[in-house]
């Protein structure tokens, strides 16, 4: 646990240095794109984190857990 | 001068926010987008030296899911998933030590199991100025298994939309009621409650990538066992920690953008894993796309996995002998071609995945019998009107 605050702690310190890049609305066009997207396919998505959590121990990221299933 | 040049940036702001993809500050659907996905998933057949009795074969399961996102009145979006599922196969039952003494397992029923799982999910997303909130409802029914559940959740642009925060919570209580119980001497009826919270940051580093990171704690309750397996008894709470990394990154020479993601998980089982994935979203002229994709995965074993089950013990000890609960690691590959044509966007996807004792970075004393290699392909259709 100490080492998940420390390296947490590491990438909010990262995070507060590089927030200082301004990027204005009309220059992010390329991050615009959906291949840009963090889930540019949300059945896909969907999908693999439903397979990942009926075979393997670990869940949860950067949403809240859905519902359960018999799969697990 | 400066009224037209001040319209014509609200104007590029408006699009740069309208558009699908955009990192951070987001906006309404201007129109719906109706998508089908058809899946197939078939895990490999067990070796006679893993399983010397019984049958082999292990999980074939067809998936379909439909997913609609429409535009509702100005400020709110709706989404409505629907997925289906139909399996057949057979699943570890029990394992006990061969002749060689190395461990065996014994899949259940003669016949295997045959299932079907049906789920509805409804959610609406209402946008504010610098964000959105948003919440959903689903039921989930199977044969012997259901959950209804809700989530909330709400984002919220900073620092001229840079940077996002978004947090949600979720909610699922589950029944189980496993067939054939009381000619197994399985429990009739038992429940679960989860729920979940998340917190996550997101930033633009500059105008080719975006970062984020994301926490998320889930708290179980109730019976968290599996009701299949001859003897298997766990904890009836457990409490998971995940920490999420995503990178994005755009290279305009080479027309594609790299997705680089990393968690960290652990839970009071005793259970710490990390996954790693990247992929290339390679563009091949303005309508097609390769995904070349890239995963490893491992974790360490629970506290109280066997992988011999031991009969002899009181039933108050844990026990389990679920090759999910061991140490292991697993590698997958595969790739997506996406063909993009206006209105309609078709995709077709493969992947093996391998999971393997000998791949995990963690210790592993007791190593499974039983962990999964599987093939998955899948076919998408996206319609937007």
């Amino acid at each position: 646990m100490r080492q998940l605050r420390s390296t947490l702690l590491l990438t909010i310190c990262c995070l507060l240095l590089v927030s200082c890049a301004d990027v204005r609305a009309w220059e992010r066009g390329y991050l615009a794109r959906e291949e840009m997207a963090w889930d540019p396919d949300a059945l896909e998505s969907s999908l693999n984190d439903h397979i990942f959590f009926s075979k393997e121990a670990s869940s949860g990221g950067n949403s809240a857990a859905g519902g359960g299933c018999g799969c697990n | 001068m400066k009224n037209i040049a001040s319209r014509n940036i609200i104007a590029l702001s408006s699009t740069a926010l309208a558009l699908p993809g955009i990192a951070l500050a987001d906006a309404p659907p201007t129109q719906s987008t109706l998508s089908y996905k058809l899946s197939n998933y078939q895990e490999d057949d067990l070796s006679r030296s893993e399983a010397p009795f019984g049958e082999l074969d292990r999980y074939d399961i067809d998936v379909h899911q439909f997913q609609l996102v429409s535009p509702l009145g100005r400020n709110m979006s709706l989404h409505v998933d629907a997925n289906y599922e139909s399996l057949s196969g057979a699943s570890p039952w029990f394992t006990s030590r061969g002749l060689d003494g190395k461990p065996i397992v014994n899949l259940s029923g003669a016949s295997g199991i045959s299932d079907r799982r049906s789920e509805l999910s409804v959610g609406s997303r209402y946008y504010l100025q610098n964000g959105s909130v948003a919440g959903n409802i689903g039921y989930s029914e199977e044969n012997d298994y259901r959950a209804t559940y809700f989530g909330l959740n709400g984002e919220r642009h900073f620092n001229n939309d840079l940077t996002t925060v978004s947090a949600g919570l979720s909610y699922s209580s589950d029944d189980i009621f496993p067939t054939d119980a009381t000619e197994f001497n399985r429990v009739l009826e038992e429940d679960k409650q989860s729920t979940s919270l998340f917190v996550s940051v997101s930033q633009i580093i500059n105008q080719l990538s975006s970062f984020q990171s994301a926490l998320s704690f889930t708290e179980q309750s109730g019976f968290l066992s599996d009701p299949y397996k001859l003897r298997d008894i766990r904890p009836d709470d457990k409490t998971q920690i995940a920490w999420s990394n995503s990178y994005r990154r755009f290279f305009v020479s080479a027309n594609a953008a790299l997705h680089v993601n990393y968690r960290y998980y652990h839970d009071d089982f005793g259970i710490s894993s990390h996954t790693s994935d990247l992929s290339w979203h390679q563009n091949l002229g303005r309508t097609f796309q390769f995904v070349p994709l890239l995963r490893y995965y491992n974790q360490s074993a629970a506290d109280f996995f066997t992988n011999v089950d031991d009969f002899l013990t009181p039933t108050s000890e844990y026990q389990s002998s679920d090759y999910r609960l061991s140490s292991f690691g697993a590698v997958s590959g595969g790739f997506s071609l996406i063909a993009d044509m206006g209105s309609w966007k078709a995709s077709l996807t493969a992947e093996r995945y391998l999971a393997n004792d000998k791949y995990s970075a963690f210790d592993v004393s007791e190593p499974s019998t039983a962990l999964v290699k599987y093939n998955r392909l899948s076919l998408g259709i996206d319609f937007r009107f």
